[in-house]
């Protein structure tokens, strides 16, 4: 295979891994500090990216067309309702399940996220086609050979390896980041400490899902097209990357969103003529790799009170 | 320790209720216009709450309790005089069908999740195991279609059989990603390739029985022609007798007391040497088989399957109706299964609302009472004998 | 006790009193007819035109004093899916009232609703679906069709491509039986005609992601990407093939012919050629009056492509319940028979398959974000060149 096509199958993997891996920081900063498996947060990602899509929309009609600007209030927009909405699910749903089964939390967030892709569905004018995504960013490409490089590619690459990187010095050199960590570790200590665990969990679950936005709209950008099954299967995929990667653990996130999107890449350089295999190569992996290491590949440090 | 009292007293406020709950069925199948329904819909609540507060609610549940077997006699008759009463009318068949096979499924999920604590959220998947089992098994094969039932729980059983390393070697959220994943590459796995008869599903062969062909119209005498639904019904009704009385008898038995052992506290129970493993194994065996089995005789009946009828959405309607009718109670399954299937049928507006309404139900049922609508009741071995 | 028995009696039956709601006497007799289409989902805006069409066959006729009966459209949704049809089409074949129907769009659905209304004996006709089989392959006594198949659809796309002078394709299909079908005829015609197929791709129905696909089909650099399948992932093909730089021209069939798609593309919209069976609306017989009635009754949504014979399906269902009266078997019957019947798209025949020919293929170009007949538009009288040219 020449360089060419080989460097397109990686930009397509790499684009596919750090939409992934945002995802699943999400998924294993909920864990981690609440020990939740939130299965909204996928779905959570789909209403960011409409929530993007509206704001776009309602920029156009108030006649602003300044690229820079729309994309800074697209995902502002996007960012901040989707935090709100994360500290709205942790407050109501989540916490008040903190004494019941584990199992009540996941299903309880299992419903919750058909209950927003069923709200966006109907709700939202024509919610059941597809939408169109604007595409926001400069479209220009470069051709090196037989690779296509677009720009818009590069920018959302690097926006977000920025934002990797912000959330790993937020977690690692403040004090929110501090107290998060304490939160996770025990959360009876940190209590006696002085840390205000409501408080922490709410910020935890605003974080998460801001980064699920920034997700849906990256999403949005790449695809050109939204529509309101793309939660469920982001999220499962998500939640497999966590897990891959060891829940509780960031980097072991990241990892795993990145390794999730090789095996899909790699599935679909096999066969390229039905590369809808690549999903059942991909979920066959994740599923083998459970049975190998139950606990991911970075292990998580389970102890458990009987 | 009271008395257990005298049978047939206990008997009648059972009977009655049954008698009424027909009767309300009865209407609100019949019933086509919609304000109809949701008068029928309102009154019938009122008249459930009326019940309560009189406590009549009390005494059938006593009735259950005290003489099962007879009350399983009872409903029996009431399903057959149901069916008797639409022995023309397709489509009220095909409902009350549909109705019981999934309520097979949904039996099978209550073993393996409401007495061994095993998540699953591959109910569909499993089910259109059956269902694609029994498509091509009576295409290719001159196999006796009752066979083909067998076949189609055997089959999910044995693939599930697949999944039991890693649902063993995980707990909790994670045994349930590993069903999720399942479910999903179930269903790309069955578009993607055209052996399966890919996104453009299977036709089925209507099911035969000894020579009986059950796509026929029953014809008894000169005027008197039964839809051929009426086969299915009847077919359905065995089935789902057989896994009633299986799944019953299973956890009054020893069987069914190890797993809720192994359900409570795993760690205390691996404790005290119960072998976890095989419990758990044999729960998710026996699950999966009813729901291949309901799913066979599903295929059979509707003629045509495809991919997109076994979705994850599909599996969560599962879920959601072991959730909603009682964990690990087999009655309140029943009455789950007809609200989430006859409802959305009769009730047009919200067909279009149906999945967002059954999330929100079990969110609501989930932060408030979370036992479900029917809680399980507290395991008893002499009948009528009340624990204090 | 007893109070508790007579509470439950007299709920009950006031109840049961609702089940009889009493009904005005009408001077007509009701029937009833049944309209299937995608009213949901990415066809949507064809499933509405259908049955906005189909409702207007229906209302008009209920306006004229001189019909017999008078007419309910019982609508249903079936979501271009195969199973959510057989659902759509067992109820509404079981419900014995409905004496006819016209039915699909979608041709992966209608192939799998045909044993349903021979099972239950319901006389249906279709108004969309262009797959042959569905009409060739069964020898139903009760399916219909009165727009064309696309084996014509495909052989006239072959020969004008060809004749342009494009020499190598990629196709690019979708699984289902309708993908399949324009895949098969396609190629076959294509080939015939001189051209080179260099690679054949099959997707699913809601496939996201195209790059697989795509990456390896700008390896073998062909000069026209067909494609086979419907508006959602002809959308997705299109802007994909934009950001891995594939330059080819895109060829489309009667699936994306729809307002859908060029919304969905925007820009890239521009150049792309597609076929359809039939004369565009105006240009038809009925085509006037069609769109002045449709017009009238302020229907929020378009016709689109397959609007007139959705239309001329219900009215020639209308047609025949007048002729013989409300019974299965007789309109069964008087529609195997139907020879040189009027309507708005031209005389409707029916071949001992059920089957209507249309004779007339138009080809498409979108022009300036409109879909134009070839011959009208600058492509044709050479001010502007399609890719490749």
């Amino acid at each position: 295979m020449d360089a060419g096509l080989l460097s397109q199958y990686v930009m397509n993997g790499l684009m596919l891994g750090m939409m992934y891996a945002l995802v699943a920081v999400g998924f294993t900063l909920f864990f981690g500090v609440l020990d939740v498996i939130n299965f909204s947060h996928g779905d959570v990602l789909m209403v960011g990216a409409f929530t993007g899509l509206a704001t776009y929309i309602g920029l156009s009609e108030l006649g602003v067309a300044w690229p820079v600007l729309q994309v800074g209030a697209v995902v502002l927009a996007a960012t901040v309702c989707m935090a709100l909405l994360g500290a709205l699910i942790a407050r109501y749903l989540v916490l008040p399940l903190k004494s019941a089964p584990a199992l009540n939390t996941l299903l309880i967030t299992l419903m919750l996220g058909t209950v927003l892709r069923e709200s966006i569905r109907l709700f939202y004018p024509e919610g059941a086609n597809p939408k169109p995504f604007p595409a926001l960013l400069p479209t220009d490409a470069y051709r090196i050979g037989n690779f296509n490089l677009r720009v818009d590619n590069l920018l959302m690459l690097l926006a977000g390896l920025l934002v990797i990187v912000g959330v790993h010095l937020v977690i690692n050199r403040t004090k929110l980041g501090l107290a998060i960590r304490a939160v996770a570790q025990d959360e009876e200590t940190a209590k006696t400490m002085g840390i205000n665990f409501t408080l922490i969990v709410l910020v935890t679950f605003a974080i998460g899902s801001a980064l699920a936005a920034f997700a849906g709209i990256m999403n949005g950008l790449y695809y050109n097209e939204i529509n309101f099954g793309t939660g469920l299967l982001l999220g499962v995929i998500g939640f497999s990357s966590a897990i891959i990667g060891g829940l509780g653990n960031i980097y072991g996130a990241i990892l795993g969103g990145f390794i999730f999107a090789t095996l899909q890449t790699l599935g679909a350089v096999a066969l390229p003529f039905a590369s809808a295999y690549k999903d059942v190569f991909a979920f066959g992996v994740v599923i083998l790799i459970m049975a190998w290491r139950p606990t991911g590949l970075i292990g998580e440090k389970v102890s458990e009170r009987v | 320790m009271e008395q257990p009292s005298p049978a047939r007293a206990t008997l009648l406020p059972g009977i009655l209720g049954v008698a009424a709950a027909t009767v309300y069925l009865i209407l609100i199948l019949s019933v086509e216009s919609q304000t109809g329904i949701a008068l029928l819909l309102a009154g019938g609540a009122v008249v459930i709450l009326a019940a309560a507060k009189l406590g009549a609610l009390e005494s059938m549940r006593r009735s259950f309790l005290v003489s099962e077997r007879r009350m399983d006699l009872v409903v029996v008759a009431a399903l057959l005089l149901l069916t008797a009463f639409f022995y023309e009318d397709h489509f009220i068949l095909l409902m009350v069908a549909t109705v019981m096979t999934y309520m097979v499924a949904a039996l099978g999920l209550t073993v393996q999740f409401g007495y061994a604590g095993v998540l699953n959220f591959a109910g569909a998947a499993f089910f259109g195991i059956g269902c694609y089992t029994a498509a091509v098994l009576t295409k290719n094969t001159a196999l006796p279609h009752l066979l083909v039932l067998l076949a189609g729980g055997l089959m999910a059983a044995l693939i599930g059989a697949l999944l039991l390393l890693p649902v063993l070697r995980t707990r909790g959220h994670y045994s349930a990603v590993i069903t999720i994943a399942f479910t999903l590459l179930f269903k790309t796995f069955l578009e993607v390739n055209d052996v399966l008869g890919g996104p453009q599903g299977l036709r089925v062969d209507g099911m035969r029985l000894f020579g009986w062909e059950f796509n026929s119209n029953i014809e008894l005498g000169e005027d008197l022609e039964l839809s051929f639904f009426v086969n299915y019904v009847l077919g359905a009704l065995v089935l789902l007798a057989f896994a009633f009385a299986f799944v019953r008898r299973l956890e009054r038995s020893w069987a069914g007391l190890n797993m809720d052992a192994v359900r409570l506290d795993e760690t205390a129970a691996a404790c005290f040497g119960y072998n976890v493993a095989r419990w758990k194994i044999t729960a998710f065996m026996i699950g999966n088989f009813l729901a291949g089995t309901a799913g066979a005789l599903y295929a059979m009946m509707l003629g045509f399957i495809a991919p997109t009828n076994f979705t994850f959405g599909d599996s969560l309607i599962l879920v959601s109706i072991v959730l909603l009718g009682g964990i690990g109670n087999p009655w309140g399954l029943a009455v789950a299964t007809t609200i989430v299937i006859v409802l959305p049928e009769k009730l047009q507006i919200i067909q279009e609302y149906r999945f967002l309404l059954y999330a929100t139900l079990v969110i609501l049922i989930l932060l408030f009472r979370p036992l479900g609508l029917l809680p399980r009741p507290l395991r008893s071995y002499f009948p009528g004998w009340q624990s204090r | 006790m007893r109070r508790r028995a007579l509470t439950y009696a007299v709920t009950l039956a006031a109840l049961a009193a609702f089940g009889v709601l009493p009904q005005a006497g009408e001077a007509k007799e009701k029937v009833k007819v049944g309209f299937i289409g995608p009213l949901s989902g990415g066809t949507s805006s064809n499933g509405l035109g259908g049955r906005n069409s189909a409702d207007l066959a229906v209302q008009l006729r209920n306006a004229d004093a001189n019909a017999k009966y008078e007419y309910e459209l019982v609508v249903l949704d079936d979501e271009c899916k195969p199973d959510k049809g057989v659902q759509a089409a067992t109820k509404i074949a079981s419900d014995k009232d409905v004496i006819a129907a016209a039915t699909h769009y979608c041709s992966a659905v209608a192939i799998a609703t045909v044993d349903v209304y021979n099972r239950f004996g319901l006389p249906v006709i279709v108004w969309g679906a262009v797959l042959p089989d569905i009409t060739y392959g069964n020898d139903y006594k009760e399916v219909h069709r009165v727009n064309g198949t696309m084996i014509n659809q495909n052989e006239t796309a072959a020969k004008f491509m060809t004749g342009l002078g494009y020499k190598n394709w990629a196709v690019i299909h979708d699984t289902t039986d309708y993908g399949k079908g324009h895949n098969k005829y396609f190629s076959q015609y294509v080939t015939e005609n001189g051209g080179k197929i260099l690679g054949t791709f099959g997707v699913t129905s809601d496939q996201q992601d195209f790059t697989a696909e795509l990456t390896k089909i700008k390896s073998l650099e062909p000069e026209v990407i067909y494609f086979g399948g419907l508006t959602p992932i002809g959308v997705r093909v299109r802007a994909q093939m934009e950001k891995l730089g594939v330059d080819a021209l895109f060829e489309g069939t009667s699936g994306i012919v729809s307002d859908t798609f060029i919304e969905g593309t925007g820009d890239l919209a521009e150049g792309i050629v597609a076929f359809r069976e039939g004369a565009p609306t105006e240009t038809l017989p009925g085509g006037q009056f069609f769109m002045e009635q449709y017009e009238k009754q302020g229907y929020a949504e378009p016709s689109e492509a397959y609007g007139p014979f959705a239309f001329t399906a219900m009215n020639l269902i209308l047609d025949t319940i007048e002729a013989v009266g409300p019974d299965r078997k007789e309109v069964r019957n008087a529609l195997n028979a139907t020879q040189g019947h009027d309507s708005i798209v031209g005389e409707v025949s029916f071949d001992d398959h059920g089957q209507n020919s249309v004779a007339v293929i138009t080809k498409y170009v979108i022009q300036d974000g409109k879909w134009t007949v070839w011959e009208d538009s600058e492509y044709a009288a050479g001010t502007r060149k399609l890719k490749g040219m």
